[in-house]
């Protein structure tokens, strides 16, 4: 915890100028997240979710603060230092999958190769997340689930250290969302620190910390001492 | 309010709606200026002959009288008739000015520029316009007109057009004479000289000195004496004129020859321009139009696709499909009108315009304007309607699904297995960027069509442009270095003495020729007139095969025809041919003992010793060539011309085809530019959320671009290897099929141009996708995923 901590967040802030005002997405953040932690980021439309996911996976920029990950203020970064930061160590996993439609199941995972060392296979990796049969199909040729999994295999395949999920279960059906639940659990449990951006509380049940945001700020920051295991929590 | 939106949206769609507008804009602008230059050709011509009721027929012959137009004017169908004598006099060093001294002018009328109207009765000179321009002759000033013993001082009453000058050459072997060194003018028969006259016919009836004539000639008028060589014939319609011909021949034993205002050089020539204008010019403007509306089309159509979510979005609010349709039609209908607008405008004032102006350099007639025609109306009303029909159909194949369906875009809807044979064997082991494209590309296969055709259409006229301009240059090349081995060509007199002949070719060698003006008697029983090439040239003249390889009239057992007369009319080796010379009825057999490749004339040749087997023929030399220069004024010497002079002419009038081939070149690279940049725009844009992702991934910016330009590459690769054959063969069409028949040459294009279109071609494509990869560092990774439809 504090100086330790695998994620530490100072003072950190994100504003936008719309017109003439200026909207702060994320106002003054402080928070530290542990390495394995399974996170949970609840809290209503436009309080700063998105925002915190996106700054803590260099895909935006903090106005002010520090955001330190693993001993580095990634904030200082440059834009190819940012990208090196991505490709080394984020996984992402988004509402709505964001895989390449022009490649196959395979390929979809294989090419994280081209941009990080990993020792991963694809194919091991695609049978851990239960698509190895669905390997040569097209994006188009699978169910949501099944897109999204291929989304989870694609970040896993990184061996990253951050895994970084906005509403992973937000376009699937409740038993699909479950299976897509237990496989990010079972990341965090091999160390990735898993942070989750949801509207679904039930979510929360199963968190290591909560983290509670309301217009840019943190309203509540719940260490959960018995987080459920996913077979506990009634969908 | 949906006003707004379009507005809006047009705003933020604006490098693809800005593609949108030139390409309209281009494909119109390039047929509305090449139909207005044409068709300003045709009609201001046709306006000018219709104004100075220029002849339908003209008599070539000797000493036509009075009671010559009297016969003709009883002939049926002859409306008028009016004679002329017809001369080639100097005025000053080297400038030779075709005279015409006429009785009265109501056919052929003078159109005046400045000065006042032709009346017989007054003492002075008619000039034309430009010649006296060239060389800064004002209307009141004195020009001198020299023809043998007759020397003229004459003022200038005017500055004239005429309907059968706006092209003038000085003699048959010119193609471009520059107006400051060949003019023509009109005068009143009046002003000939008595004496020149008397003197004429004294050297003709051999009377040695003036008493002797007044002695045999009594009550000598002149006037009557007048050696006319021209009679012009107005006939009432154009059906009557082929009777009026033969009638005219047959009622005038002193006519040689009777054409019709089409054979006549300035006519044919002007026609010819038009004609050959047609065919190539028309083949561009066609292309550029096909090119522009293919390319609109698809542009506008992924336009309309990337609407998607709205369209949904104005359904399930309420909005009606007809409104909806309404406004998405709107979008293309507006901005292909403007464009259409543009089009019309630039086109008929700078493209039509200048063409007109660098042909009129060329030919002298008076009010020439380019002319819009009225189909690059329709043209334009037609794209308006095909741009906003894309739209609609687009538009409507998305109304007609349901708003819960439109919505879901962003996630890839489920469909059946299918085979894609890019998933195994060599594929397996391509990089990821090189399977990435392929299969964007049979994704996309209508856009990457619409570039590949587009690219290469571009590649096509670019190729087809420049080869134009090379084989106009290599054809200068065989015409004035391969087959000219001479350094001066004279032209002699018709009334050249031998005695003054021999003096000549003592002096400057005995290489002479001689055209005779034939009939040819096809094996169809077709007759028209040609021209036989008889040469005494020895290697001053040096034919040539289909292969561009020298061959030599050597043969005196028959004549030579050119290839292209030969397939035209079927004759093959050993064939005989019949001709006759006008003035005599009398045919000849010729066997046909080889073939020869002219380039500017399909005719027959033959040696003099061919000629003078027929022993009632007379070879004369019409034509002397040299090494050294002919002296000009040694007497039966009438022009003097040097290879370098007649290579000079003949670029001189491949500049204004040059001209217009960089105009074409020019414009084609600008379609290129935009249509590379509207495909690279479309392949940048659907690929963006894709980009979004990779970036996401960690993909450096760099790695992205190589991904993204590597399909423009291909598909540039693609359109050049398709496009630089395409063009050839093209640029061979044009030259084969399009241009006079009197002309024969097949394209030469240096494999300079290949290798400069080629690599310009896809440099350009690289610049341009460069240019749009500089985007990829831009992208809003955070948004881009948002905005994923």
């Amino acid at each position: 915890m504090g100086e330790n901590s695998f994620i530490r967040l100072k003072n950190v802030s994100r504003s936008y100028i719309i017109g003439n005002k200026t909207f702060k997405a994320i106002d003054d953040i402080s928070v530290d997240i542990d390495k394995g932690e399974f996170v949970v980021v609840l809290g209503p439309s436009g309080a700063g979710k998105s925002t915190l996911l996106n700054l803590l996976g260099a895909m935006d920029s903090a106005t002010s603060g520090e955001i330190i990950i693993d001993g580095e203020d990634i904030v200082k970064y440059s834009d190819s230092k940012l990208t090196e930061f991505r490709a080394n160590n984020v996984g992402f996993i988004f509402q709505f999958y964001n895989i390449l439609p022009t490649l196959t199941v395979f390929e979809n995972v294989e090419i994280i190769k081209d941009i990080t060392k990993t020792d991963k296979k694809a194919e091991e990796v695609l049978a851990s997340v239960g698509l190895h049969e669905h390997k040569d199909k097209f994006p188009n040729e699978l169910s949501g689930g099944e897109q999204q999994r291929v989304s989870i295999a694609r970040a896993v395949m990184k061996n990253p250290s951050l895994l970084l999920c906005d509403e992973p279960t937000g376009a699937l059906d409740s038993n699909t969302g479950v299976e897509v639940l237990k496989l990010l659990k079972k990341q965090a449990d091999e160390g990735t620190t898993v942070i989750i951006v949801t509207h679904n509380s039930l979510i929360a049940e199963m968190a290591d910390k909560l983290i509670h945001l309301k217009n840019g700020k943190i309203d509540n920051v719940y260490v959960n001492p018995n987080p459920k295991k996913i077979e506990e929590v009634v969908w | 309010m949906l006003k707004r939106k379009m507005l809006r949206d047009i705003k933020k769609n604006i490098s693809q709606f800005i593609a949108i507008f030139f390409m309209v804009m281009i494909g119109i602008m390039v047929y509305t200026g090449i139909e207005a230059y044409m068709t300003g050709m045709e009609k201001s011509a046709d306006r000018f002959y219709e104004e100075t009721n220029l002849f339908d027929l003209e008599l070539y012959g000797n000493d036509f009288s009075k009671k010559d137009i009297e016969k003709l004017k009883d002939i049926k169908h002859v409306k008028d008739a009016e004679r002329k004598l017809s001369i080639k006099a100097e005025s000053g060093k080297e400038k030779t000015l075709l005279v015409n001294f006429i009785e009265s002018n109501n056919i052929c009328k003078l159109h005046v520029i400045e000065g006042e109207k032709f009346d017989v009765d007054k003492k002075g000179v008619y000039l034309d316009e430009r010649y006296a321009k060239e060389n800064n002759i004002k209307v009141g000033d004195y020009i001198n007109i020299n023809y043998d013993s007759m020397k003229l001082s004459e003022k200038v009453l005017a500055t004239i057009n005429v309907a059968d000058h706006l092209y003038d050459v000085k003699d048959d072997t010119e193609i471009f004479s520059s107006r400051k060194d060949l003019g023509f003018a009109y005068l009143s028969v009046n002003e000939i000289p008595e004496a020149f006259i008397k003197e004429k016919i004294m050297k003709k009836m051999n009377i040695p000195n003036e008493n002797m004539f007044n002695a045999v000639v009594k009550d000598f008028d002149y006037k009557e004496y007048i050696p006319f060589n021209n009679i012009m014939i107005d006939v009432d319609s154009s059906e009557n004129i082929n009777y009026v011909k033969e009638e005219s021949v047959s009622k005038l034993s002193n006519a040689l020859v009777a054409t019709k205002r089409e054979e006549n050089r300035s006519y044919s020539t002007y026609q010819g321009e038009i004609n050959e204008g047609r065919a190539y010019v028309g083949i561009f403007s066609g292309l550029f139009l096909f090119i522009a509306l293919l390319s609109v089309v698809t542009t506008m159509t992924r336009i309309i696709k990337k609407q998607r979510v709205q369209i949904g979005t104005l359904k399930a609010i309420g909005f009606k499909n007809s409104v909806i349709m309404k406004h998405y039609v709107g979008y293309a209908f507006w901005i292909s009108l403007v464009a259409a607008i543009f089009g019309l405008l630039i086109g008929y004032y700078a493209i039509g315009g200048m063409f007109m102006h660098m042909q009129m350099s060329f030919f002298e007639l008076p009010d020439a304007s380019a002319i819009m025609h009225s189909s690059s109306y329709v043209v334009a009303v037609g794209v308006v309607i095909v741009t906003s029909a894309i739209a609609m159909f687009t538009g409507r194949s998305i109304l007609m699904e349901k708003p819960a369906e439109t919505l879901k875009v962003g996630i890839l809807t489920s469909k059946k297995t299918n085979k894609n044979f890019t998933k195994g064997g060599i594929f397996k082991k391509m990089s990821f960027s090189t399977i990435w494209n392929i299969r964007d590309i049979f994704r996309n296969k209508i856009r990457v069509s619409m570039g590949v055709v587009g690219l290469m259409a571009c590649s096509i006229l670019i190729i087809c442009a420049m080869g134009m301009a090379n084989t106009m240059d290599h054809f200068i090349k065989v015409q004035f270095e391969d087959i000219c081995n001479f350094e001066y060509k004279t032209t002699l007199k018709k009334d050249i003495t031998k005695e003054e002949l021999k003096s000549l070719e003592n002096k400057y060698g005995d290489s002479s020729s001689q055209t005779l003006l034939i009939e040819i008697k096809y094996k169809d029983g077709e007759k028209s007139s040609n021209n036989a090439f008889v040469s005494n040239t020895g290697d001053m003249l040096r034919p040539i095969n289909n292969d561009y390889k020298p061959i030599k009239f050597d043969d005196d057992s028959g004549v030579y025809m050119t290839y292209k007369l030969a397939a035209n009319k079927g004759y093959k080796l050993g064939d005989e041919v019949e001709w006759r010379i006008y003035g005599s009825d009398k045919y000849y057999k010729s066997k046909i003992v080889g073939f020869n490749k002219d380039p500017q004339n399909q005719n027959i040749s033959m040696t003099k010793t061919h000629l003078e087997a027929f022993h009632d023929i007379e070879y004369k030399a019409d034509s002397l060539y040299s090494i050294k220069k002919v002296d000009r004024n040694l007497p039966g010497v009438e022009l003097v011309q040097s290879r370098n002079k007649l290579k000079d002419s003949m670029n001189h009038m491949v500049s204004v085809m040059r001209s217009m081939i960089y105009v074409i070149i020019i414009v084609a690279i600008m379609l290129g530019l935009v249509i590379i940049y509207s495909i690279g725009v479309l392949s940048y844009t659907e690929k963006q959320y894709q980009f979004a992702t990779l970036k996401v991934l960690g993909f450096p910016d760099k790695k992205i671009k190589r991904i993204f330009i590597k399909q423009n590459n291909w598909i540039a690769i693609i359109s050049i290897i398709l496009g630089l054959p395409l063009g050839y063969q093209l640029t061979n069409y044009l030259f084969e099929n399009a241009i006079e028949e009197t002309y024969d040459f097949s394209a030469y294009i240096e494999p300079m141009t290949y290798i400069v279109a080629g690599v310009g071609s896809f440099l350009v494509t690289l610049i341009v996708s460069q240019f749009l990869a500089r985007k990829i560092r831009k992208i809003d990774m955070v948004s881009s995923l948002k905005a994923s439809d």
